[in-house]
C-alpha cells in the first residue's frame, strides 16, 4: 500500500529559522505525533519509535531512520524512515524530502513530498482509510514544525507556542484524530465531485 | 381400498426420490447440537497458532523463539528447521507442486505460515506468536500475472530454480507453472484466419475465496502407545486425506483415522491439505497429546484456497449469421506461490476444455499458462467442477459479444448454436461427450415464462428516457461427477466414489459413503434413493459418512459429485442387495425369481394375489433362512467408477436497473430454470439452487480479493469481504426441465454448483447488457456499485 503525499505549511518565522529547526533530527521527529527518537547512532543514523492507537487497536512501531542528504543550498532534507511493528505483523518506510522555501510576508515555508510504503496487516485493515490517516499526521506535524518554529525566541508568542507543544499529545491517540480522519475523508469525497 | 392406492400409498410412505422430504440433518442444526472440528474438545489438548509473513516476498533472516518460549503456557514453537529433520517442512500438493510448511528460507505470500506456536490454551498461543521475532529482508513482490515471464521479474521459487522439466510440461521461465493446451490449434487458427466475423474479448475473473461460514481446522491426536493417529479435520475428502497423511508421516494407512464430523460449508475450500493441518498433526506426534488448530476468518480469506484468477481471452469465428465456426481461448492462469490446484492429475487448469459449453462448436483450440505470484496458492473449485466456472463464464461471454458484434439478440445466437436434442449423446470438439440435454426446450420455457420481448420492449423505451435496464441470459452445460477413472484422479488414485449398505434383521439400514456431506443433505437424499431400490422407508435408513474408519474409500464431496458417483454407487448396491433378496423371496415363496415382480417394497408372485413377500420379511430371513449354498446376511458394497461425466444444463436470465447517479444495480428478477435429470428430493434441490445464487450473486457482484504492488491483500476480513444476507440478496425464480442422464443408474446430474457456475456470468450479461447500446462488450467483476459508477462515469451518461 503505498501514499503520495505531497505537503506545504506556512513557517511563521525565517527561512533560517526554518532551516536551523529542519536541521535538528529529534526536534523533526518529535513534531511527528506519537514518534520519538530513542537513540542516536551517528550525525545520520537515528533509532526511534511511533506509537498510535487508533480506536481499540495500538500499533508500535520501532525503526531506523537514516539521512540520507542534507543540502545546505537547497535547504533540503532527505530521510526514509523503516519500521516494523513490534508485533511483527505489519511494517512501514517513509521517504520523505522536506526543504524550506520563501513563504508570505518574509516568512518561510516548509514543503515536503513523502512516499509511504505500509505492508502487513496495517495495510489489509486499514488500507482504505491510509491516505486520510497519513494526511491528518503530516497536518498534525505540520502544525508542530510550524509551534517550533515560533518557539524559537522569548517573546509572548513563543512563550505560548511552547505552551501548546506541551500540551500536544505524546501519542497518536483516540476519537479527536478519528474524528479529523472522518472530517477529512468526507471532505475529499465532496472535493472529488466537485472537481470531477 | 383399491390395489393402486395401496400401491401409491406405500410408495408415499417410503419418502423415497422425487419427495420433497425434510432435512434429516436439520434437526440438530437448528438446535444447535451439530459437532464442528471446533467443537472437539480432547483430555489434554493443545493449541496451535500461526506466526504469518507480512510481507508478500522474503528473505528470512532470522527467528527467535526465546521471549514467545518465556511466556507461562508456551509448549514449543516450531519452525522449518524444525520440521526438516523430519522432511517435514514442505509438502507435496494436489497439482504435482511442493508447498512450504513452515517458510523455509523465503516468505512467497503475505500471510505465510513461518512458525507455529503450541500453547496451554488459544488465547497464550496468540499472545506468543506476537514475541516470537522475525528478521525478514523484503525482496521486490510480483503481483502483476501479465509480469510474471518477463526477463527481469524477481524469481519466486528458489527452489526450482534450473528445473525446467514441470509436473505437467516442460517450463518456459522460472516462475511459469506449465503450459496446458486442448483441441486443434492449426485446424482452428486455418478458420479463424478465414472467417467472415471474428470477435476477441480480453476478461478477467478476480481472486476470490469460497469463505463458508466455518473455517478450516483440525484436531490431531496420536496415541504413542499403540502409534495410531486420530485427525478430526474439516475435509471434503478425508479418505485422499488419510492416503496422504500416512504417505507422509510413514504410519501405515491402518493405523491412521480421519474424520470429518459436520462441516460448516466448504466450497472447495477445504478439499485440500494445508500446513495448519500438518503442523497440528506433527506436533501431536512429537508431544503425544492432542493438538488443535482452528484458523480465524482473516487467515482463512488470506491463506486457504482462493478461486479464480484466471485472465482469459474468448474468441469465436463465425459465419455472418452468428453461426459459430471456430473456437480460441487463451489464459494466464494465476495460480500463485505454490500450485495447490485441486485437479485431476491430468487436468492443471481443471476441466477448462468444457468451455464450447451448449454450442455446436465445430472445433476449437484452447491454451492455458500457469504462472507463480507473490499470492496464496490454491486455485480450488469455489462451487463448481474444476474450473468449468472459468469455463462456462469465458464462452458465454463471447456469445454475447458475438452477439452483439452481429446485431443479433442474445437469445437467438444460442438458438442457433445450440447443440441439438437429437444430437445427444454428442462428443465435443474438445473430447467430451454430453450425455444427454434439450436445450431448445429450457430458453423456450424461460422466454415465455418472463415474457422476453415484453422486457425487450420495456428495455428500449427505458433506453430511450435515458434509463439503464440490462437483461442477462446464459446457456449453461456444466461438466459434473468427476470421473471416469480413465481421465481422472488424484494422486493416482482413480475417482470413483463408493457406498456400503447393510440392512438389518428388521429391516432397517446402515449405509456409508465415500462421499462427505457439507450442507448438500446426504443423509436424507441417499437414504431416499436407497428407500426407493429397496422399499424401505427412509426415516429407517440411517447414513454416515466422514470416518475413514468406518466408511467405504471414497474420493469425497466436491464438483458436484456426490450425486453422480457417490449416489450412483449407493443404487448399484442398494440394487445388489434387492437381487439378494429377490433370491430370498423366490425361496420363501417356494417360486421361480422369474416368477417375481418387484413392487415398491416387496416381491409378488406374478398372477397370484396374495402371494409376496415385504423387504422387511426377505430381511429378516436372510438371518436366518437363506437358500441352500447362500451365505446369510443382507449387506453390499459398490465402488463405482462412472462412464462419462453428467452434464446438467440450465438458462438463467436476469434483469436488473441500474441508478447511474450512485451506480447501485438492482437485481429485479432472476429466473432460473435447471435441468439436473432426475429429482431425488425437489426442496433440496431449490435449497441448493437458491445457496449457489447466493454465492454467483456474492462473486458477480461484490467478493473479491484485491492485492496492491506490494503483495498486501488488502480485503481479508469480513469488513471488505462481501457475503450476502437476506438484506441484500435478491428474490430467485427457480424452475426445471428433466432429461435423465442415460448412464447413470437413477439418471440423476448433480445441481449444487450450477447455480453458481451459470449465475455469474449472468450477472455481467444483465450489467453489461444495461450498457451495451453504448457500445459496451464486457465489464469486469465484481459489479459493486463503485465500479459501475466509474464506468458510468467514463460514458458521461449523467451530467
Amino acid at each position: 500500500m503505498q501514499v503520495d503525499l505531497d505537503k506545504e505549511f506556512s513557517l511563521p518565522g525565517s527561512v533560517s529559522k526554518g532551516w536551523t529547526f529542519l536541521q535538528n533530527i529529534p526536534g523533526v521527529a518529535s513534531c511527528m505525533p506519537g514518534a520519538e527518537i530513542t537513540e542516536e547512532i551517528d550525525e545520520s543514523n537515528f533509532k526511534g519509535k511511533v506509537k498510535a492507537k487508533i480506536g481499540p487497536a495500538t500499533m508500535a512501531f520501532n525503526g531506523d531512520i537514516v539521512i540520507k542528504n542534507i543540502d545546505p543550498d537547497k535547504k533540503e532534507l532527505h530521510l526514509v524512515g523503516k519500521g516494523q511493528d513490534t508485533k511483527g505483523t505489519s511494517s512501514a518506510t517513509m521517504d520523505l524530502t522536506a526543504w524550506i522555501v520563501d513563504g508570505d510576508d518574509g516568512n518561510a515555508a516548509l514543503k515536503g513530498q513523502a512516499a509511504v510504503i505500509v505492508t502487513g496487516k496495517a495495510a489489509s485493515l486499514g488500507g482504505r482509510m491510509m491516505t486520510q490517516v497519513a494526511d491528518q499526521i503530516l497536518n498534525q506535524f505540520g502544525k508542530n514544525f510550524a509551534n517550533n518554529i515560533a518557539a524559537m525566541g522569548d517573546t509572548e508568542e513563543a512563550e505560548q507556542a511552547k505552551e501548546a507543544l506541551l500540551e500536544e499529545p505524546k501519542e497518536l491517540n483516540g476519537l479527536a484524530f478519528a474524528w479529523s480522519v472522518f472530517v477529512g475523508w468526507i471532505k475529499s469525497l465532496f472535493g472529488k465531485k466537485a472537481t470531477s | 381400498m383399491s390395489e393402486a392406492t395401496t400401491k401409491q400409498e406405500r410408495e408415499a410412505a417410503l419418502e423415497g426420490m422425487g419427495c420433497s422430504k425434510k432435512r434429516k440433518e436439520d434437526a440438530r442444526f437448528i438446535q444447535g447440537t451439530g459437532r464442528y472440528t471446533d467443537d472437539i474438545k480432547l483430555p489434554g489438548m493443545l493449541y496451535a497458532d500461526m506466526v504469518r509473513s507480512p510481507y508478500a516476498h522474503a528473505r528470512i533472516k532470522s527467528i527467535n523463539k526465546d521471549e514467545a518460549l518465556a511466556l507461562p503456557g508456551v509448549i514449543a514453537v516450531l519452525t522449518a528447521e524444525d520440521l526438516k529433520p523430519l522432511s517435514l517442512h514442505w509438502m507435496p500438493t494436489l497439482a504435482g507442486d511442493v508447498q512450504a510448511v513452515l517458510a523455509d528460507e523465503k516468505v512467497h505470500f503475505q500471510y505465510q505460515e513461518v512458525a507455529v506456536v503450541i500453547a496451554e490454551d488459544r488465547y497464550i498461543a496468540a499472545d506468543a506468536v506476537d514475541l516470537v521475532q522475525v528478521e525478514y529482508e523484503e525482496l521486490p513482490p510480483l503481483v502483476d500475472a501479465h509480469k510474471a515471464m518477463d526477463p527481469d521479474a524477481p524469481i519466486l521459487r528458489e527452489d526450482l530454480v534450473g528445473k525446467m522439466e514441470g509436473a505437467h510440461s516442460v517450463r518456459k521461465h522460472d516462475n511459469h507453472i506449465f503450459n496446458w493446451q486442448a483441441g486443434d490449434k492449426d485446424a482452428t487458427d486455418r478458420v479463424f484466419d478465414h472467417a467472415d466475423v471474428v470477435v476477441s474479448q480480453d476478461m478477467y475473473y478476480h481472486r476470490v475465496h469460497p469463505c463458508p461460514l466455518e473455517t478450516c481446522g483440525s484436531v490431531a491426536s496420536f496415541d504413542k502407545v499403540n502409534g495410531h493417529l486420530t485427525v478430526y479435520l474439516t475435509s471434503q475428502a478425508p479418505h485422499v486425506v488419510r492416503t496422504v497423511v500416512s504417505m507422509l508421516s510413514g504410519i501405515p494407512e491402518s493405523k491412521v483415522r480421519i474424520v470429518s464430523p459436520d462441516i460448516g460449508g466448504g466450497f472447495g475450500n477445504k478439499v485440500g491439505i494445508y500446513p495448519g493441518y500438518v503442523c497440528a498433526i506433527v506436533a501431536s506426534i512429537v508431544l503425544g497429546v492432542p493438538v488443535k488448530w482452528v484458523e480465524d476468518r482473516m487467515e482463512n480469506l488470506s491463506t486457504t484456497a482462493f478461486a479464480r484468477d484466471y485472465h482469459m481471452t474468448g474468441e469465436i469465428a463465425a459465419d455472418s449469421n452468428g453461426i459459430i465456426k471456430a473456437l480460441r481461448v487463451n489464459v494466464l492462469a494465476d495460480h500463485g506461490a505454490f500450485d495447490a490446484c485441486a485437479d485431476p492429475s491430468k487436468f492443471p487448469a481443471g476441466l477448462m476444455h468444457i468451455c464450447t459449453g451448449s454450442y455446436d462448436v465445430p472445433v476449437a483450440h484452447v491454451n492455458v499458462d500457469g504462472v507463480y505470484t507473490n499470492k496464496a496458492p490454491g486455485g480450488v473449485a469455489y462451487r463448481c467442477s474444476f474450473r468449468v466456472t472459468e469455463a462456462v463464464y469465458v464462452i458465454e461471454r463471447t456469445m454475447d459479444v458475438l452477439a452483439q458484434k452481429l446485431n443479433i439478440d442474445k437469445a437467438e445466437i444460442r438458438r442457433r448454436n445450440f447443440v441439438k436434442a437429437e444430437q445427444f449423446p454428442y462428443d465435443t470438439c474438445l473430447g467430451w461427450q454430453l450425455d444427454s440435454g434439450d436445450y431448445h426446450t429450457a430458453l423456450d420455457k424461460v422466454l415465455d415464462a418472463v415474457d422476453y420481448p415484453a422486457l425487450r420492449k420495456e428495455q428500449e423505451e427505458k433506453r430511450a428516457k435515458g434509463e439503464l435496464m440490462g437483461i442477462g441470459l446464459v446457456t449453461f452445460t456444466e461438466i459434473v461427477g468427476a470421473g471416469p477413472s480413465r481421465n481422472c484422479d488424484i494422486l493416482g488414485v482413480g475417482m470413483f466414489d463408493s457406498a456400503e449398505i447393510r440392512v438389518h434383521p428388521t429391516g432397517s439400514v446402515m449405509a456409508r459413503m465415500g462421499t462427505i456431506t457439507q450442507g448438500q443433505g446426504h443423509q436424507t437424499t441417499y437414504a431416499q434413493i436407497i428407500a426407493s431400490e429397496l422399499g424401505i422407508t427412509s426415516d429407517e435408513i440411517s447414513i454416515e459418512e466422514g470416518d475413514t474408519d468406518t466408511a467405504p474409500y471414497g474420493l469425497g464431496t466436491y464438483g458436484s459429485r456426490s450425486t453422480p458417483v457417490g449416489g450412483a454407487a449407493t443404487a448399484v448396491a442398494a440394487r445388489k442387495i434387492q437381487a439378494k433378496a429377490r433370491k430370498i423371496a423366490a425361496h420363501l415363496l417356494e417360486v421361480s425369481e422369474d416368477d417375481l415382480d418387484w413392487e415398491v417394497d416387496r416381491f409378488k408372485v406374478k398372477g397370484v394375489p396374495g402371494q409376496e413377500k415385504t423387504m422387511k420379511e426377505i430381511a429378516w430371513a436372510a438371518y436366518n433362512n437363506v437358500p441352500e449354498g447362500m451365505e446369510p446376511g443382507l449387506e453390499a458394497v459398490d465402488y463405482y467408477d462412472p462412464p462419462n461425466f453428467t452434464y446438467p444444463y440450465g438458462v438463467y436470465l436476469c434483469v436488473v436497473d441500474i441508478d447511474k447517479h450512485t451506480g447501485e444495480t438492482h437485481v429485479r428478477r432472476f429466473y432460473a430454470l435447471d435441468d439436473c435429470g432426475t429429482r431425488i428430493n425437489p426442496m433440496i434441490i431449490d435449497g441448493q439452487i437458491h445457496g449457489g445464487l447466493n454465492e454467483g450473486f456474492a462473486v458477480a457482484m461484490g467478493q473479491e480479493l484485491p492485492f496492491d504492488k506490494q503483495g498486501n491483500l488488502l480485503g481479508n476480513t469480513l469488513m471488505d469481504y462481501f457475503v450476502p444476507t437476506f438484506v441484500e440478496t435478491p428474490h430467485w425464480e427457480t424452475d426445471y426441465t428433466v432429461t435423465p442422464s442415460p448412464h447413470h443408474p437413477i439418471g440423476a446430474k448433480g445441481v449444487a454448483e450450477s447455480p453458481h457456475v451459470g449465475s455469474i456470468p449472468c450477472f455481467t450479461s444483465a450489467v453489461v447488457d444495461a450498457f451495451s447500446h453504448l457500445g459496451i462488450t464486457h465489464m469486469d467483476m465484481p459489479h459493486n456499485a463503485y465500479r459501475v459508477w466509474q464506468q458510468i462515469q467514463e460514458l458521461e451518461l449523467t451530467e
